[in-house]
């Protein structure tokens, strides 16, 4: 055998399997709920599908299939007529329970006048839908938790942004065990991290010192970053809120992030973040609010990173992992809990599994990164970055 | 998209059976190094472990959240110590 044969012989090759075809059983976010609270329908695309969201005069906030089932208008450029949705088409009336309730013009509503409709939570400001290819109701115990800040005066109304990535949301998911891409990727330097599977929860634990390398020195005035402490769990598929503590020279700063997406189609998905931010005497009011719209900004900035690297990154199904990488295959046999029915969830997709990362070699690496960067940026005449 | 299996599992220290010294449930434990450790439990050792039970919620979204039992990362490192789990060499570091 030649070296040349031995060398081809031993090539990693990238498999990847087709993405699923059906979508994650699931609350997924659909953003705040105040922006469809209008009186008006609005459009959705999501899980393969159009979507109508519209607030009925009761009240109450209704997602159905926009495609109505009569000749096929679009109920999300319809009208809201009291706790109805009328098509455009031929103003058939459509409940928030998914039943055509009246047709105008005709003396009865045929046998079968039903769509699609999906359960809906509107908590702490956000707008949820339960999605369930099987058609099923959340069972008890799959909650979102409350978020307390979201509605307490001494917190900060939510900042949100919204972005529309073209991959397959496995990608996001991903995030949640890769340590090294917080520093090579968002410019931060994880000293802690470990993670957390149970049940449909799924925790990252990460410590994290600032990069005075990525960053311009702080402003005059304002204190410097000086790291951070997050707690962050998807509750499901999709919606993750992170338990964030910035720590900056003589004060902590406690926002609540979420970060949450929901799929499109099987190759695009709506990432979407939040964040709010607890009130304090050296922050004062305003000041909050401020920092809330400056870590938004920053935090978006965070997910244009991420999507850079998605929009031209290949799919892998067998990604090829050093021990300093996180439990990349275990997150990935925790999320196939959600494309596969429910009476199919094996125990090993839902028992507790605990990864502690040891940061040793990556941080002692990274140090002397930071500090050849540093030391680039000096001799350039820098510090004016 | 069935999960494939971690190749780390082949390639170095395999998950190995170990029990906690409190209360005796049997998770399967491997380390990396000293540092890195990976617990698998089960539903069962879950259901044994007195911390976990003796835990209660803590404030926040993610109160819910059990981090570690102290007395099974304790019996962890006593395995390793005594050799029952085997903790890779550092010497081939770097
Ligand atoms: S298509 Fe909707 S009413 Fe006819
Ligand atoms: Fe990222």
């Amino acid at each position: 055998m030649t070296a040349a044969e031995t060398e081809r012989d031993g090539v990693r090759t990238i498999e990847a399997g087709a993405v699923p075809a059906r979508f994650a059983r699931g609350w997924h976010c659909l953003g705040l709920s105040e922006r469809f609270k209008d009186g008006r329908p609005h459009t959705v695309d999501a899980f393969g599908a159009k979507l109508v969201v519209f607030r009925s005069g009761d009240g109450r906030l209704n997602v159905l299939d926009a495609y109505c089932r009569h000749m096929g208008g679009d109920l999300s450029r319809g009208t809201v007529k009291g706790d109805e949705i009328a098509c455009p088409f031929h103003d058939w009336r459509w409940g928030g329970d998914g039943r055509c309730k009246k047709i105008p013009y005709a003396r009865r509503v045929p046998l079968r006048a039903r769509t699609s409709a999906w359960t809906t939570m509107d908590q702490d400001g956000m707008l949820f839908v339960w999605n369930d290819p099987e058609g099923n109701p959340p069972p008890p115990g799959v909650t979102i938790p409350r978020i307390e800040g979201a509605t307490r005066d001494d917190w900060t109304d939510w900042v949100w942004h919204e972005t529309l990535v073209a991959a397959n949301c496995r990608e996001v998911m991903d995030n949640v065990v890769d340590m090294a891409h917080f520093f090579y990727v968002h410019y931060s330097f994880p000293t802690y991290f470990k993670n957390v599977f149970e049940g449909h929860v799924a925790t990252q634990i990460m410590k994290g010192l600032s990069r005075p390398d990525a960053r311009p020195p702080a402003k005059e005035g304002r204190p410097g970053m000086l790291g951070n402490t997050s707690v962050a769990a998807y509750h499901g598929p999709s919606f993750m809120i992170d338990d964030l503590t910035y720590h900056y020279e003589g004060m902590d700063i406690d926002c609540v992030l979420i970060n949450c997406h929901y799929p499109v189609d099987a190759d695009s998905f709506v990432l979407q973040s939040g964040i709010i931010v607890q009130r304090n005497e050296r922050l004062g009011s305003a000041g909050a609010d401020e920092m809330a719209v400056r870590l938004g900004a920053f935090i978006l900035k965070g997910f244009e990173q991420d999507v850079e690297i998605w929009k031209n990154k290949a799919r892998v199904d067998n990604p090829l992992l050093c021990e300093e990488d996180g439990p990349v295959y275990q997150l990935r046999r925790w999320y196939e809990q959600f494309y596969v029915d429910a009476a199919d969830v094996a125990p090993e997709m839902v028992e507790r599994f605990e990864f502690e990362l040891d940061t040793t070699r990556p941080v002692g690496a990274w140090k002397k990164e930071v500090e050849e960067n540093l030391a680039r940026r000096a001799a350039a005449g820098g510090g004016t970055a | 998209m069935t999960a494939r299996p971690d190749e780390r599992l082949l390639d170095g220290p395999p998950m190995s059976p170990v029990r906690c010294r409190a209360c005796g449930a049997a998770v399967r434990a491997r380390k990396a190094s000293w540092q890195q450790t990976s617990i698998q439990w089960s539903a069962e050792a879950v259901e044994t472990c007195l911390e976990r039970r003796a835990s209660v919620p803590g404030d926040g979204p993610n109160g819910d959240l059990f981090p570690a039992c102290e007395a099974l990362r304790e019996s962890i490192v006593r395995a390793a110590l005594d050799g029952e789990l085997p903790v890779p060499d550092d010497a081939g570091d770097g």
